[in-house]
């Protein structure tokens, strides 16, 4: 439009995601503090010689300047601030960000205020990038974008009638968010027997600064039935399967097995030693 | 999807042949029309010999039982090909990958095509690519192979993509590389990102 200046914004952005538009350009979906979640447009960011292409990447934490389009704002400028290094060289935490990155985008709406969610985004991929335990990252992400969003799961008392549950004897329904005791649980078909290890972790990451959260040891077996329940809870709120999560558990199946054959590796090179020393004397 | 066009057409054979062609990836309406008035111009034998190749390609095109490329004999010329390093196998996401690869000449290898890469915002998980095809082949056909190099693309889906592949592969004793990162021919270094430009000063070489 000539004859008339662009209005254009300036605002920090995390990068959620992106899509292609045509031959080079990308429909890249941010999360902003003031605007919340919004697709812009990125043009020729395909090509190899894109000014924009590399601080567009997911994962990216930058400054961006839009120019107010019709349907869509256009991305003008473009200036990584973070691109949390260290969580780019390792699956592990890796994954977790993939599914840091697809809560936030399934529990925000188009243009809708989530200045909240951005913080907790900002913190846990700082806390991954930094080498903090990714369970306690994910778990305290997980219970903050909850309560943040209005879906706060109840580990305390019992949904049904109100009163404290033990940890030992509780109910856990995914769908409602929260435990049961006993004589509630047993009117419905919804709920299964939570492991008491899993249900007093969960109440320490809900309860305790993370700080305090973070020096809980957790065995790769307690990690694993703890990052269950936690997915299953996400799953019904997001109402849709998170692939992400699916995503994160594969990948730590296979640490697990990679690790299995590590150790036999090192055992197999003992044994071989200990047979060369017992043959040099 | 018939905006655009001559509402005289509505329904015709000629809007029939714009609407193929609008639906192709990268033609426009107006590319359509163009494409769709040269058919209608063009010999009889030329409009023949392009719809006898659409069918062709759909009927005799199949997946490489080895590589998972498209081909249309199986195995493929490049699994076929005896004189092919066969130690060595180049992961790609897709079909193209293999000719841009094959193009620079300076890989003699094997190739295994994924069809995709992890990338949970678009739903596809490790299942959806052809990860387990690799691993047979591997263990069935390629017993020599001693390195495996991840040429997925340098993003967020590539990276996840080489990481998980090496560690289902390290277990098997194969050494599991990914191309090397920098700045690209032409590139301008005050526009680089930081991950790239961190990435070229780390692998920097003698001058």
């Amino acid at each position: 439009m000539p004859g008339r200046a662009p209005r254009v914004t300036k605002t920090e952005a995390i990068v959620l995601r992106y899509r292609r538009l045509g031959e080079a350009d990308r429909i890249v979906t941010l999360l902003t503090p003031h605007r919340g979640k919004v697709d812009v447009v990125a043009k020729g960011v395909l090509r190899s010689r894109s000014r924009l292409a590399g601080h567009l990447e997911p994962l990216t934490l930058l400054e961006v300047v839009l120019a107010h389009g019709r349907s869509m704002d256009v991305v003008t400028q473009a200036q990584a601030v973070e691109s949390f290094g260290p969580i780019h060289n390792d699956l592990d935490r890796l994954s977790a960000a993939m599914y840091f990155l697809e809560l936030a985008d399934r529990l925000t709406v188009e243009h809708a205020e989530a200045e909240a969610v951005y913080r907790l985004l900002h913190v846990a991929l700082t806390r991954l990038a930094r080498g903090d335990g990714q369970q306690v990252v994910s778990r305290t992400f997980e219970l903050g974008l909850l309560e943040a969003t209005g879906f706060r799961p109840e580990l305390t008392v019992c949904l049904g009638c109100g009163q404290p549950v033990g940890a030992d004897r509780a109910s856990w329904s995914a769908v409602e968010g929260g435990v049961y005791c006993a004589a509630c649980a047993a009117k419905r078909d919804d709920v299964f027997v939570i492991d008491p290890t899993v249900l007093r972790v969960l109440r320490a990451y809900q309860s305790q600064p993370y700080e305090e959260a973070g020096r809980i040891r957790l065995s790769d077996d307690l990690a694993a039935r703890l990052e269950g329940v936690m997915h299953s809870v996400m799953h019904a709120v997001a109402e849709r399967e998170l692939r992400s999560a699916r995503f994160v558990s594969a990948s730590r199946r296979a640490r697990v097995l990679a690790e299995a054959y590590e150790a036999e590796q090192g055992d197999e090179a003992n044994e071989a030693g200990e047979v060369e020393a017992s043959a040099e004397v | 999807m018939d905006d655009g066009f001559d509402p005289q057409l509505g329904g015709s054979p000629i809007a029939r042949l714009v609407d193929a062609f609008h639906r192709l990836p990268g033609i426009g309406p107006k590319s359509a029309q163009r494409l769709a008035y040269y058919i209608l111009r063009a010999p009889e034998q030329e409009a023949r010999d392009l719809a006898e190749a659409l069918i062709e390609v759909k009927q005799s095109v199949v997946l490489c039982s080895r590589c998972q490329n498209v081909t249309d004999r199986d195995p493929c010329r490049v699994c076929a090909d005896t004189s092919r390093d066969r130690t060595v196998i180049c992961v790609v996401e897709e079909p193209l990958d293999v000719v841009a690869i094959d193009r620079t000449g300076g890989f003699r290898g094997l190739y295994h095509v994924l069809h995709g890469v992890i990338s949970p915002s678009d739903g596809v998980g490790p299942e959806d690519l052809k990860i387990n095809e690799l691993l047979a082949r591997i263990r069935d056909f390629d017993q020599d192979v001693a390195e495996v190099i991840v040429a997925t693309n340098p993003n967020l889906e590539g990276e996840a993509t080489s990481m998980y592949l090496a560690r289902l592969l390290r277990p098997l004793g194969l050494k599991v590389t990914r191309l090397a990162r920098g700045l690209p021919a032409g590139a301008d270094l005050e526009y680089a990102d930081d991950v790239t430009l961190g990435r070229a000063m780390e692998f920097r070489q003698e001058a």
